[in-house]
């Protein structure tokens, strides 16, 4: 089923001069149980893509389906509820979005709202809270008494305890130092590869999500320009500066190893790592072939 | 949230009248107050709703905007409309039941306080709607500046008048955040019944008045950081220009308010 969205707009104070237009006659279509990354520039559209997914915001123009549940301008709504239950919405600045009085109601509080037994929403909680690498001390405090990064840990934590079908998330790792941002794009891949959730994310920090993603979606002026593997976002990365994003570094390494060796029937080695490993096998290849003619030559 | 709060929001349509000094609006604005507070009949009223639709006209704003600025009052005017229907007598009755009764009088009164009413939320908009905060602000310092002879700052309440219009579409984006984060998790106000919408809409007051001065606080810092003192001499970036067009502005509200007069004594 995954997600679809047919010619959809949106349009911010649509009824008045003030209005704003987010989105155009975006066309989308994205598998389940694959991890998705969404790029772009500031006001590029894709906080608003990302809400529309969840009925946050009701397209203007179009039909957005979203699973079993499908979401037509200007027609009646179907209840939200069992949507929002199945995709799990990380704004942006998730940090400003706890409510209540302590780390654990606010926790608790989705898994409740979806008919969670209060036993059941306690222990979701515990163990989105591992996940997320909080202590449970920490679960009595009043969510304000956190430092900056632990209320977002805890924010991401507490979409994690409604365990969704569908992740969606703005831009989580923005505040979050590199170790953390980085064991958080670990668990949502093993969220995606292991219990075959649908995972998207919105970033600007390309490079960190590359080694992961299954797709990429490019978001420019309210559409998306490109939307494919990370083959295809190799190959046309050239155009990145175009919608204002830079060439990602691990890309641009892969073009000079690509260019050097002639690699283009090549999948890219897109992680450090990888390229790193890529990058000694094809130098330990040159240096034995300078060996062998070097003896030959002998 | 914001969306249906249009009143206080700067609708840049480039007109003549977005181009006036705020001084000039702001004493045309006192003007037309006085004005609305002096109409005490239909003619009279009815001059000043022409009036109004006029100078709407000029900022080349569809005149829906303007009511859509009004419509979060509907229910005060309603009440208002009741009220004065039910304590003012006389004329002749329109309407009874039992001991109760509706008179003309009353329902003309009532009729003229949600008129009064409507022009002036209507026009105060025009103001916000023409001018930006900032300007608004300066043209507010420059016309407190006489008064600073009785011990008045100015400064002081321009610059309130200025963090508290600034915040207050930041204090409601900070609110619907919360109130978009709750419904992604299950709890949509509109779903929800009565009761449970008045404990959402309760539990949103402590974060969003803790943001509140938070915020204040880094404004704060900030402002002070960057070496502003309050009554230290300051240069102006934009200083205010009155030019003819805005005593030619002026001048038609004080003919305006001389015909509301002068129509409610003939």
């Amino acid at each position: 089923m995954g997600i679809q969205l047919e010619h959809v707009s949106y349009t911010y104070d649509a009824r008045s001069p003030l209005r704003q237009t987010a989105l155009r006659d975006v066309e989308l279509d994205l598998a389940e149980g694959a991890l998705t990354g969404i790029a772009g520039s500031s006001g590029s559209g894709k906080s608003t893509l990302l809400q529309l997914l969840n009925g946050i915001l009701l397209p203007t123009e179009g039909s957005v389906k979203v699973l079993d549940v499908r979401l037509n301008a200007g027609e009646k709504l179907p209840k939200l509820a069992p949507l929002r239950k199945r995709v799990g919405l990380v704004f942006q600045f998730p940090e400003q979005q706890l409510f209540a009085r302590t780390l654990e109601e606010d926790l608790v509080f989705g898994p409740l709202n979806f008919g969670a037994s209060p036993e059941e929403a306690a222990a979701s909680a515990r163990k989105a809270l591992e996940a997320m690498g909080l202590e449970e001390s920490l679960l009595g405090r009043h969510p304000l008494q956190l430092s900056g990064g632990q209320r977002r840990k805890a924010a991401i934590a507490s979409v994690l305890a409604m365990e969704p079908d569908i992740l969606v998330l703005d831009e989580p790792g923005a505040t979050l130092d590199q170790v953390s941002r980085t064991e958080l794009i670990r668990l949502l891949h093993r969220l995606c590869k292991e219990e075959g959730k649908t995972v998207i994310i919105v970033t600007h920090r390309l490079d960190e999500l590359l080694p992961y993603a299954d797709r990429w979606i490019i978001m420019h002026d309210g559409r998306p320009v490109f939307q494919g593997a990370a083959r295809g976002l190799v190959d046309t990365a050239a155009k990145l500066p175009d919608y204002g994003l830079s060439v990602p570094l691990s890309i641009r390494c892969w073009h000079e190893l690509e260019t050097a060796y002639g690699l283009q029937a090549e999948e890219p080695c897109l992680s450090p790592a990888a390229l790193a490993e890529r990058a000694m096998q094809l130098m330990e290849a040159d240096a034995r072939k300078e060996l062998n003619l070097c003896v030959k030559s002998c | 949230m914001r969306e249906k709060l249009l009143i206080g929001r700067l609708i840049d349509t480039g007109s003549q009248v977005h181009r006036l000094d705020p001084r000039a609006k702001l004493t045309a604005m006192l003007l037309y107050a006085a004005a609305v507070v002096a109409a005490r009949s239909w003619p009279a009223l009815l001059s000043l709703a022409a009036f109004s639709i006029a100078v709407m006209a000029l900022t080349r704003i569809p005149l829906g905007t303007y009511l859509k600025a009004a419509k979060p009052l509907r229910i005060l005017m309603l009440f208002i409309l009741i009220v004065q229907c039910l304590a003012v007598k006389g004329g002749s009755v329109l309407l009874a039941a039992g001991s109760w009764h509706l008179d003309s009088a009353g329902l003309e009164a009532g009729m003229h306080a949600v008129l009064r009413m409507a022009l002036l939320v209507c026009f105060t908009a025009l103001l916000t709607f023409t001018t930006s905060p900032g300007r608004l602000n300066q043209g507010l310092e420059g016309m407190l500046r006489p008064f600073a002879r009785c011990g008045i700052s100015p400064e002081r309440l321009s610059l309130m008048t200025g963090i508290a219009l600034r915040f207050i579409p930041a204090i409601l984006d900070e609110a619907q955040t919360i109130m978009k984060a709750q419904a992604s998790r299950g709890a949509d106000l509109k779903e929800l019944p009565w009761k449970e919408k008045a404990r959402m809409l309760t539990a949103l007051l402590v974060p969003v008045t803790v943001s509140a001065f938070r915020r204040a606080e880094d404004l704060t810092a900030s402002m002070e950081s960057r070496g502003y003192r309050l009554g230290a001499p300051r240069t102006q970036y934009r200083p205010l220009s009155w030019s003819l067009k805005d005593t030619c502005f002026v001048a038609v509200f004080v003919l305006i308010c001389l015909e509301v007069v002068w129509v409610g004594f003939y």
